[in-house]
């Protein structure tokens, strides 16, 4: 993982709430996390749904917009002040010129499938106890770092559901 | 960065247009950290604070936002690779952005929103609505910015282009920043 960040030689910080990237833009930068967190979601009919975080150490991309060089949905926003560094894709391009770099490429796309196999499950899963209960178990870290309407909504269910499920 | 083409490439036009907006979000969204005194600030009983610019921006928004809604959603036009702005279209993007020197401008009574009483939920409103600007740009790649026509505040028998309507509706935004950049400067000289 290394290798990858001293790719970048831009450094940008964001305040809480300012938006990455909003969706419809063309965003093929990789972005890595120093501090603080980000949220990605969609607007399903002006809803926001949350499909994903991203905090300290994590890797946060507009995958979409990233492999096709098209217009993604995603809006990115910062949850809290955050600090990141930027990769463009130039650079990325350049690193997997390397036979050891286009290994790690693959292990680090191998474990993003898994994770969202994870996830598909987690959003068929009809019971919410279950889906809270999952997610806990993969990723405690999650609800140290992000707030709970942002986790509810990760969830698919109201804040008042998860703060009960958290007591119990 | 604000330089208008008068031919550009449509895509191209959008994707410029959607970062702006990005930025113009993340300008307002900082003004939340203030507090309504500050909000409400006005240099002279006839200058417009804070909340009053942005309401401004929101009383357009409400004129046009619908408007181009119903116009892509109706619309049976196919998006074509240029975007040539239209003459008088050109001419009132182009009029709204700020100079060096902030030129004063008239404003339509309607459209003034001095001393209207207003709370932080004006902010609210200003950044919802440029989500929904950015959702009705990706929208707009469908259509045809060129044929695609949008009645404007002035008159409904003076039409504009979609793609002039856009960049008339960014630059009135960032005009209107630039104006509460000044009044955050002022404000602290004073």
């Amino acid at each position: 993982m290394t290798e990858l960040i001293e790719l970048s030689d831009k450094t940008i910080t964001m305040d809480r709430n300012e938006y990455l990237k909003v969706k419809g833009s063309i965003d093929t930068n990789i972005y890595y996390v120093e501090s603080g967190s980000l949220r990605v979601f969609v607007l399903d009919d002006y809803e926001e749904q949350t499909i994903r975080f991203g905090y300290k150490e994590n890797l946060i991309v507009s995958l979409d917009a990233f492999l096709t060089n098209k217009p993604s949905v995603f809006f990115i926003q910062a949850i809290k002040k955050t600090v990141l560094k930027v990769i463009t894709k130039q650079q990325f391009d350049i690193f997997l010129q390397t036979e050891a770099n286009r290994v790690l490429w693959t292990k680090i796309l191998e474990n993003l499938i898994l994770q969202q196999l994870e996830r598909e499950i987690d959003i068929l899963t009809n019971s919410p106890k279950e889906r809270y209960q999952r997610v806990l178990k993969r990723s405690p870290q999650l609800f140290q770092e992000i707030p709970n309407r942002h986790i509810a909504n990760y969830l698919r269910m109201s804040a008042e559901t998860l703060s009960r499920l958290k007591k119990s | 960065m604000h330089k208008i083409l008068n031919n550009m490439q449509s895509e191209n036009l959008i994707q410029s247009l959607i970062e702006q907006s990005r930025q113009i979000i993340n300008q307002v969204e900082k003004l939340k950290t203030n507090d309504l005194h500050f909000l409400t600030w006005r240099e002279n009983p006839t200058a417009w604070c804070i909340l009053e610019c942005l309401e401004h921006l929101n009383l357009y928004g409400d004129f046009y936002l619908p408007q181009i809604e119903n116009s892509i959603k109706n619309s049976k036009t196919k998006n074509e690779i240029e975007f040539k702005s239209g003459l008088l279209g050109n001419y009132f993007a182009k009029s709204m952005l700020p100079k060096a020197q902030l030129n004063k401008m008239k404003t339509f009574k309607d459209k003034n929103p001095l001393n209207a009483n207003l709370g932080k939920t004006v902010i609210d409103k200003f950044i919802h609505q440029q989500i929904k600007l950015i959702d009705l740009l990706t929208q707009s790649r469908k259509v045809s910015l060129n044929k695609v026509k949008i009645q404007t505040s002035i008159s409904s028998f003076i039409k504009i282009k979609l793609g002039d309507t856009f960049q008339f509706i960014i630059n009135h935004n960032i005009r209107h920043l630039k104006q509460i950049e000044s009044i955050q400067a002022n404000r602290k000289n004073a």
